[in-house]
């Protein structure tokens, strides 16, 4: 193990206190007893997590981003993994651009998306439906799944599945039982980044939400337009909370370098 | 009565004929090996008959059935993964199950079976541990067990020993031919090891370039190869290449000048050939004594013998001879070779430089 100098050990310092101070100051704020942001200095307080339970647009919003990102993901995952096994597996024409255009979502701006989406949806008459929400959400987020299915699959022997075909398994079976649960943490790595994307996604959702169907950051979003208070902060606390438990589950289940290096 | 039988089966991979026209017929009960070396398309032709390959040309039967485009898993052969193949998030007791399961045996019948397929292959205290948590040999003999327990009309084994260190590879040989023995098996095994081809099998193909060029019992094969390729292949040999005379009624290679009598089939006078001769048929004599006069190059101690080089006006020698126990000719001195003229085959052709 090489040891740091002390410059490359400020710098660490530098760059962690850069990426976790906000997180770290926003959910101290989150426990202020004050009326305006600000570090708690006088005593905690749990009334503005209070007062965002209590919020029924929140609420609303809150519920809502779970929906779709729990269906969006989903979604994502049952394109994704046919598409992978065939980008992986068979040499057919158009197979790069395939596998280009599921990954393109990644480089193109999210408000760029938002603004076509938009266009769309307007010539179709389309516009604030769930259904529609949820269609634009799977199209983000299947490059995360696609790119984690696909690591798997790149690793995966083959010959175990020709094992269980010449054992008597049908194809599906053969999936099924062997292809699946070897390339299950891959899926499941895909699933939960791919939810978290959807979570948190904003840019996009300006443009393709209703008011019917607010995401929590677009609630979030307008809601600071307006007016900046503590409750903002009890929320931003909550969304860490939520996608830290993700990225937990995901560490304890599969090992987060596994999924995100695609190391085996 | 011919049990599986191959009928000019090629395969194509686009431009790359990985195997052209292989002809081949086997009895019920049979052990036959696939011998060559990587890229001769061996494997290839174990994964058509396997249903993992479907051949570009040519007909597959079993027992009188066409199987040739029949699904792997319709076939219901066993077949053992060079890299074994084990299912990871299985147990031992599971993997060996599967393809019980996929046949619905029933549960009791099922436990039953997968025991004794465990106890053939001695891995019966190891039933619900995973794969992982086994040493290679012990993965590779649940392979063997999972393929096996399915009674399979025919077992295919892709170079089951060559994931193995040397001692184990050699005790898991005469375990490999002990299971078939007992269960009965007809068995093709690939393999690109001429040794183990050699000491299991009770036929020998060898391939070359994707064709097949020689189909013999593995005694046959070593004393009579069909060419220098083989000879050189199959165990060690000298080659040497020469011109055929013929004086009266006998007949001799001229290697260099120097005639070497050999047991003469009809060969024209003249014709360029190439003779083999295994070093442990040359016998080290006194000098003067023998066939023909050398001197010890270098001297090698295996244990259980001695292997030589030897310079000679013909060229380079290779010798081995049994260790009797006495030290044999010194690094350096003059030796006189000998053997029985039976012993030294003639090749076809003039083959020698392809080797």
């Amino acid at each position: 193990m090489q040891k740091n100098g002390p410059v490359a050990l400020i710098f660490h310092v530098l760059v962690l206190t850069f990426v976790l101070a906000p997180l770290v100051i926003i959910c101290l704020v989150a426990f202020t007893p004050e009326n305006t942001l600000s570090l708690p200095t006088t005593g905690l307080s749990l009334r503005w997590f209070k007062a965002v339970f209590e919020h029924p647009d929140f609420m609303a919003s809150f519920w809502n981003s779970i929906w779709l990102a729990t269906l969006s993901a989903t979604l994502a995952v049952a394109f994704a993994v046919p598409a992978a096994l065939a980008i992986s597996r068979y040499t057919f024409p158009g197979r790069d651009f395939l596998n280009a255009l599921f990954l393109s979502p990644l480089i193109i701006p999210h408000l760029v998306l938002g603004v076509a989406f938009l266009r769309l949806f307007a010539l179709l008459g389309a516009t604030g439906s769930f259904a529609w929400l949820v269609a634009t959400h799977i199209i983000v987020v299947t490059p995360y799944v696609l790119r984690l299915v696909l690591a798997a699959l790149s690793g995966l022997d083959r010959s175990a599945e020709q094992a269980a075909r010449t054992l008597g398994a049908g194809e599906w079976t053969a999936f099924r039982r062997i292809t699946a649960p070897m390339i299950l943490p891959g899926i499941t790595g895909g699933w939960l980044l791919a939810f978290i994307n959807s979570f948190d996604e904003l840019t996009m959702s300006i443009f393709v939400t209703s008011p019917a169907t607010v995401t929590l950051p677009v609630r979030m979003y307008m809601y600071a337009t307006e007016s900046i208070d503590p409750m903002m902060a009890a929320v931003s606390a909550l969304m860490i909370a939520i996608t830290a438990a993700a990225m937990l589950v995901l560490d304890r289940a599969f090992g987060l370098d596994r999924i995100l290096v695609g190391q085996r | 009565m011919a049990f599986l039988t191959l009928e000019g089966v090629s395969k194509e991979f686009g431009t790359f004929t990985a195997v052209r026209d292989v002809s081949l017929t086997i009895d019920k009960g049979e052990f036959v090996s696939l011998l060559g070396p990587s890229g001769c398309g061996k494997t290839t032709t174990l994964q058509m008959i396997a249903g993992l390959v479907e051949p570009t040309e040519g007909r597959i039967s079993l027992d009188g059935r066409d199987i040739t485009r029949e699904k792997p898993n319709r076939r219901g052969l066993g077949v053992v993964f060079q890299s074994y193949a084990l299912f990871p998030h299985m147990t031992v007791a599971q993997n060996v199950a599967f393809g019980l399961e996929m046949r619905r045996v029933p549960h009791a019948e099922r436990t039953d079976r997968v025991r004794e397929a465990l106890m053939l292959v001695q891995l019966s205290s190891f039933a619900d541990r995973y794969p992982r948590q086994l040493s290679g040999g012990q993965r590779q003999r649940v392979a063997v067990a999972r393929a096996l327990v399915i009674a399979p009309p025919v077992l295919l084994l892709d170079e089951p020993l060559s994931n193995l260190d040397a001692k184990l590879r050699e005790e898991m040989q005469f375990e490999l031919r002990r299971i078939q023995r007992k269960v009965g098996t007809t068995t093709i095994m690939v393999t690109h090891d001429q040794a183990e081809a050699l000491s299991i099998s009770d036929r020998v193909v060898v391939m070359e370039g994707g064709r097949m060029t020689q189909v013999d019992a593995p005694y046959r094969l070593y004393e009579q190869p069909s060419n220098a390729f083989i000879s050189s292949f199959v165990g060690k040999t000298n080659l040497l290449a020469g011109t055929w005379r013929r004086n009266g009624t006998t007949s001799a290679a001229d290697i260099g000048g120097v005639l070497l009598e050999a047991s003469a089939p009809e060969i024209a006078a003249g014709t360029p050939v190439t003779l083999s001769i295994r070093p442990e048929k040359i016998l080290v004599r006194d000098a003067g004594a023998g066939r023909l006069k050398g001197r010890v190059a270098s001297r090698f101690f295996l244990g259980s013998q001695w292997l030589f080089t030897v310079e000679t006006p013909i060229g380079i020698m290779t010798v081995s001879t049994p260790n009797l126990g006495v030290e044999p000719a010194a690094e350096g001195s003059p030796v006189g070779l000998d053997w029985s003229p039976d012993n030294m085959r003639i090749i076809a052709g003039n083959a020698a430089a392809a080797a």
